[in-house]
């Protein structure tokens, strides 16, 4: 008959050959090898400071048969850690609970969670993926009596709780947006069109609208630009650097309550630049040229001059403001 | 009888209810300010738990997304009539205990009480749209045998009530915002807005 036995890293092991008497001549193996009469008290065997390396199986034979006397698995661990990182989201209607131990504790863990809200007990429906999460949904809206939230983890060499006490409020804290794509717009150098997805662990968006903050920043620089949007799930940023890769991140949170979301999963994307041409033939050249310098030229709906600050003529005509803007793009093409 | 709504009274209602969500909104961020300054200047503790108070509406409720449009028009109305009432009566008590000395509690507690009132008009406007009669108010009756006035509060009392009244009326301003943004909602079927057409 096999057995299992949980012990606690450190501690001393006293492990008995069945029924056999205490002077019985036994021999001891773990894992197979035989263990040294060292270990023995009689025909006890005796491990002391176990460490996690003793785990195994462990065997008692007579000492002239041979007889398999007794068997164990040995398991060498540790108890539940007080920490469990246990957090609560809330999403409008209800709210989420995960978990994690922080550090293994080699055995078996089973995790229980209860919720009660004022007097009334309340379950958290677990998840099958992932399995340390639970979900549950709030019977009353708008509620001022606070949840109590208690997790305890129970493992072989004992049990541990940790609690979190909060109102409907506190907690609510989107993840962040999902699916975000960012991307140039053709015949557009200044344009990216990013858009995204509502976390799909916000369930009902119609009810409880989230509102967004988009960062983005060209990878050269440091300095984020931030946009706030109030609704809608896609933005056209207008203002980015010509040819220049960038980085885009957006965060959500409820348009009333709550927390902002963690940053989204980052996106990189490069405006829409023109095909650069070969020098060829003089026919080819002019066309270039017209086509090229139109790329440098402030986009005609962006009034940034007054007529008399005009520099140059013809289609190489800029004013002050843009000469600048064409000075600084000259030296980020350095 | 299920009313199709006319699209400019449509349009009013939509109107209506974008005002009432930024009314709403602006209420909630001086009741919370107001909720510091109250707890600070009353010398409470701020996560102390008040347990529910008659006379003050509870926001909490059940089956909040099943309520119809009426629905939600009258228990805010009823809400916010309430809380004008607590919201005056705590002012008068503030004047009698503490005169001068706090001023600025006084001048944020009445600029709520303000925009509760304007509230309460808002809500009675969009239950006008709706053609619905406005409910009269509790106390405009009069009665033969009414309820004895309440026992006077200890200073304490009223200390730990006004907590209370402030947080459930923190509570209510998010609802009306929720509520409001149900209303403005066009119904998908007739293109009235969900819940205030009623069935036969």
């Amino acid at each position: 008959e096999s057995h299992t036995q949980y012990e606690r890293v450190g501690a001393d092991v006293t492990m008995k050959c069945g029924s056999m008497d205490w002077d019985a001549a036994v021999t001891w193996t773990a894992n197979g090898t035989d263990i040294d009469e060292s270990h023995l008290n009689g025909s006890y065997l005796i491990l002391k400071n176990v460490d996690l390396s003793q785990s195994g199986q462990y065997s008692c034979y007579e000492g002239s048969s041979w007889h398999l006397k007794y068997q164990t698995n040995l398991r060498v661990g540790m108890v539940v850690p007080s920490a469990t990182g246990l957090l609560c989201r809330g999403e409008g209607k209800g709210f989420y609970c995960s978990w994690h131990l922080p550090t293994p504790t080699y055995m078996p863990n089973s995790f229980n969670i209860s919720v009660i809200h004022g007097t009334k007990d309340m379950v958290c429906e677990k998840d099958a993926v992932p399995k340390n999460r639970c979900h549950i949904r709030y019977l009353q809206l708008f509620s001022t009596v606070k949840y109590k939230v208690t997790l305890t983890v129970t493992n072989p060499l004992g049990k541990n709780f940790t609690t979190l006490t909060f109102d409907e409020f506190a907690i609510v804290k989107p993840d962040p947006p999902e699916s975000v794509v960012a991307k140039p717009v053709p015949n557009n150098p200044r344009r990216l069109e990013v858009s995204w997805q509502n976390p799909s662990s916000w369930p009902d968006p119609e009810s409880f609208p989230l509102k967004f903050f988009l960062r983005y920043r060209p990878l050269i620089l440091d300095q984020w630009q931030h946009v706030e949007l109030s609704d809608g799930t896609s933005h056209t940023i207008t203002d980015a650097y010509a040819g220049k890769e960038y980085i885009i991140q957006v965060a959500a949170k409820d348009n009333d309550i709550g927390t902002w979301s963690d940053w989204s999963v980052a996106v990189h994307a490069t405006p829409w630049t023109e095909e650069p041409k070969h020098l060829t033939t003089e026919a080819q050249i002019t066309e270039t040229t017209s086509a090229s310098t139109s790329s440098f030229m402030a986009p005609p709906t962006t009034k940034i001059c007054d007529k008399g600050a005009v520099v140059g003529s013809g289609a190489m005509a800029v004013c002050w403001t843009a000469g600048l803007v064409v000075a600084a793009y000259s030296v980020l093409f350095i | 009888m299920a009313a199709a709504e006319s699209p400019s009274a449509a349009l009013r209602r939509r109107d209506l209810c974008s005002r009432g969500i930024r009314l709403a909104g602006k209420m909630r961020a001086d009741v919370v300010d107001l909720l510091d300054t109250y707890v600070e200047q009353q010398g409470l503790d701020a996560s102390a738990s008040v347990a529910a108070v008659e006379g003050v509406p509870l926001a909490a409720v059940e089956h909040w997304d099943e309520q119809t449009g009426t629905q939600r028009l009258l228990e805010n109305l009823a809400a916010y009539r309430a809380f004008r009432a607590l919201l005056a009566q705590m002012l008068e008590e503030q004047r009698e205990q503490l005169g001068e000395a706090d001023a600025g509690l006084g001048r944020a507690l009445a600029a709520v009480l303000l925009q509760v009132s304007a509230f309460a008009y808002h809500l009675e406007e969009l239950l006008r749209l709706e053609s619905r009669g406005i409910p009269g108010e509790e106390g405009d009756e009069e009665e033969e045998d009414g309820p004895p006035p309440p026992p006077r509060l200890s200073l304490f009392e009223q200390k730990l009530r006004g907590l209370g009244v402030l947080r459930e009326l923190a509570q209510w301003a998010v609802r009306s915002v929720r509520d409001l943004r149900q209303l403005a909602k066009p119904s998908p079927a007739t293109g009235a807005a969900p819940g205030l057409a009623e069935s036969p």
